[in-house]
């Protein structure tokens, strides 16, 4: 090592202590700028802050469904998922809301089957009862539904067509519901569903640069939808 | 350490080259092991949450993972991403890719169903003329299925018929729940076998490559790994015109890198290895690279009630059991509407019977929810599928993934055979639930799209003839001795059978006999 490293090395080395008992004393010296010592300050004993989700305090515009389409969906949530017991039913737990924000965000398929649904129980309700279907009382309600309900399994909701807005939206309608923090705060009573608790999954390592991809500019692949005036809607399983 | 050549390049860690890693490392050869992922750790990557915290309140978020039906708002991130890794498909011929390209693969989520295949299935088209038989039997792999069920830790019972063998199990000497000694009642008299789950155990709730086979491999100080590594093409040597290592991308820097090796072995996943064959231009001398593409026919199904379980509250000894009902179809009769045959998973479960199973809304729904509970027997099947020259792959040159790779074009459908079998499989789970007096609640004899299953198997397929197979008996490829192929992509025939105990029975296998190959300095 040549003399001028030598000295610059005793130097640095000679002036560390000085620096560290400069910081314990009562009157330190201001810390060099940013970032390098002010970044170390987060650590495990550092308290969390505190948040709340969005949903749970602020309002949303309506963003998909038009008014009509839902006045009658809040109806339909109410009907089909009234409060029991302790638990709120949909309209409390704001799933018609959630729902107008999710369906507004899903492929097509799906938007078609809840606003051609909604449109067509209107439509229903005008013609047997000559009320629109948000002024239905349980009873008349009921009889409308009714006859649409169906049993399923995983994957294979009802094909046929009304059948498959009325028990595809009860479907989503349950799961908003019981997944709402309103649900989750009542208490547990029998054999009401849980709002589902899981390990969820943050993004691992994730390709921020894929903005810039070959595949940004490329449209998606070919999505199968059958020809039929009601393809096959993207549903949760 | 940039230019060293390794003994083997291993792509892929999933439960293939997971094998592939510690039978090799553990004869002493040098392996150089890239995954396309990142290495995932649930105690930073992971979190309980409930739903209400999530913007989708657990639903999928709409536009992702379209194809992926297993997933949800809590799971979408351990997926490949549809955008980032796309692949398209025959319109009006939907195919369900399921992926994961995290460290471990699928093994790190698999269900856990450990079954072995049978002669019923090596030796399928001896017995019923359709296909090709395996160049392999079932005493060909007893061996390596026993050393697999021992490291995997299998439970089960000696209870299999023929077209089930039994293997080296932790012994389920648990008697059966009331609910399945009536349907075993039921099932016997018309020759339907009801046998025990078989189900790898693992260590410490995890029967994945990391965490049995991965860490045996390290241990020998011969394996080196990286991960974020995606493979653009195999390389292969001028002058040998043998493959002599490959060209990757990093995954996150785009840096294009590469490694050469004196062996390749592809364990990327039965599509993946043919994506990457194809892409390469290689090992493809018979033409069938991509062709006999199979699954398993998921989705047809019966959930009946209990009426003991409705009725009292002592649910222990009525509900609880989970069988298989190994395929019953055409071994000892014979079906004129369908070859080959299906399983049965029968479980009867002691947890909520859903809403979907009830007409009813509101109050009433509530009403059955809990007069239901605990009540709900499952029948699902699990259907071979056949092998078809027509159900194919192919690269789509004019779609490239988020590094610029070619993707993959899916061409496959379900035929006659398979929508047959899925129609006689839920009128016989009705017989035999009615027969049980058991209450239907609902059905559907219709199957989910191809690929559901995750158990995508073919493409490579082996046998003995180089102009009907792309690989010998050893997962050795018929072109290139240096190259071999030890995931699903091997397959000749699908069974009905889960292919994971097979697929990693198939790696040892294959890795022993490369290892003797290079030992013996054949190769």
């Amino acid at each position: 090592m040549r003399r001028r490293d030598f000295v610059r090395a005793v130097l640095a080395v000679g002036t560390a202590p000085k620096l560290l008992l400069s910081q314990q004393a009562a009157n330190p010296a201001p810390p060099p700028p940013a970032p390098v010592p002010w970044l170390l300050g987060l650590t495990s004993k550092t308290p969390i802050p505190q948040v709340e989700a969005a949903d749970q305090v602020a309002a949303a515009e309506l963003r998909f469904f038009t008014q009509q389409q839902m006045a009658t969906l809040t109806r339909l949530s109410d009907v089909l998922m009234p409060p029991m017991g302790e638990k709120p039913g949909a309209v409390r737990a704001q799933t018609p809301m959630f729902l107008d924000f999710l369906i507004g965000d899903s492929p097509d398929g799906r938007k078609r089957l809840y606003s051609e649904g909604l449109d067509w129980l209107d439509a229903e309700a005008k013609k047997k009862f000559n009320l629109e279907f948000a002024k239905l009382n349980d009873a008349q309600a009921d009889e409308l539904l009714k006859p649409w309900l169906r049993t399923w399994m995983n994957d294979h909701p009802p094909q046929e067509r009304h059948a498959d807005f009325i028990n595809i939206a009860h479907d989503d309608i349950r799961t908003a519901t019981v997944n709402s923090k309103a649900w989750f705060l009542a208490p547990q009573v029998g054999a009401e569903p849980r709002t589902e608790e899981e390990l969820y999954w943050s993004p691992i390592e994730p390709d921020v640069s894929q903005v810039k991809a070959d595949c940004a500019s490329v449209p998606p692949h070919v999505q199968a939808e059958p020809k039929a005036g009601h393809p096959m809607p993207s549903y949760p399983r | 350490m940039l230019n060293e050549t390794y003994d083997v390049l291993i792509i892929g860690s999933g439960h293939a080259g997971g094998m592939a890693a510690k039978i090799l490392t553990e004869y002493g050869i040098r392996c150089i092991m890239l995954n396309a992922g990142p290495v995932a750790d649930v105690s930073h990557d992971a979190e309980k949450k409930p739903a209400y915290e999530l913007p989708f309140r657990g639903f999928r978020p709409p536009g992702r993972l379209d194809h992926v039906f297993q997933s949800n708002e809590f799971n979408a991130n351990v997926w490949v991403d549809e955008q980032e890794v796309p692949y398209t498909f025959e319109e009006g011929q939907p195919y369900n890719w399921v992926r994961v390209r995290l460290f471990g693969g699928r093994s790190l989520f698999w269900s856990r169903q450990s079954f072995r295949l049978s002669d019923y299935e090596f030796k399928a088209k001896s017995r019923d003329g359709f296909g090709e038989d395996w160049p392999i039997s079932h005493a060909d792999l007893a061996p390596y299925y026993s050393r697999v069920e021992g490291i995997f830790r299998v439970t089960g019972a000696l209870d299999g018929p023929p077209q089930l063998p039994n293997g080296n199990f932790i012994l389920d000497d648990a008697p059966w729940t009331l609910a399945l000694q009536r349907f075993i009642d039921v099932a016997k008299p018309r020759g339907i076998p009801v046998c025990k789950q078989r189900s790898a155990q693992g260590r410490d709730g995890l029967a994945s490559s990391v965490n049995l086979l991965l860490p045996d491999a390290e241990k020998t100080g011969k394996l080196t790994s990286i991960a974020n590594a995606v493979v653009r093409e195999i390389t292969v040597d001028k002058n040998t015109a043998l493959p002599n290592g490959c060209n990757f991308v990093d995954r996150l820097s785009h840096r294009e890198m590469s490694v050469k090796a004196r062996v390749v072995v592809l364990a990327a996943g039965t599509l993946e290895s043919t994506r990457l064959l194809l892409n390469s231009n290689m090992a493809n001398s018979s033409g069938l690279v991509g062709h006999y593409l199979m699954d398993q026919v998921y989705g047809p199904g019966v959930l009946a009630s209990v009426p003991e379980a409705r009725r009292n509250g002592n649910l222990n000894a009525v509900m609880g059991s989970s069988s298989i009902v190994p395929r019953f179809r055409n071994i000892d009769t014979k079906s004129d509407k369908f070859l080959r045959g299906y399983a049965f998973n029968a479980t009867a479960a002691t947890g909520a019977v859903g809403a979907r199973n009830f007409t009813a809304y509101g109050a009433e729904l509530q009403r059955k929810l809990d007069e239901y509970y605990g009540s709900g027997f499952h029948m699902t099947i699990m259907g071979e599928v056949l092998g078809r020259y027509e159900n194919h792959v192919r690269i789509d040159k004019d779609r490239k993934d988020a590094w610029g790779i070619p993707v993959l074009h899916v061409d496959t459908k379900y035929t006659d055979n398979e929508f047959n079998m899925a129609k006689d499989a839920v009128e016989t789970a009705c017989e035999l639930a009615e027969a049980a007096g058991f209450e239907i609640l609902s059905k559907n004899d219709k199957p989910n799209p191809p690929g559901y299953s995750i158990h995508e198997v073919g493409t490579c397929r082996m046998g003995n003839d180089p102009k009907k197979s792309v690989l010998n008996k050893f997962s050795q490829s018929h072109d290139h001795k240096n190259l071999f192929v030890v995931d699903g992509a091997q397959f000749t025939s699908a069974g009905w059978q889960n292919p994971t105990m097979t697929i990693l029975s198939l790696s040892m296998r294959a890795s022993e006999y490369l290892a003797g190959e290079m030992l013996r300095q054949n190769i």
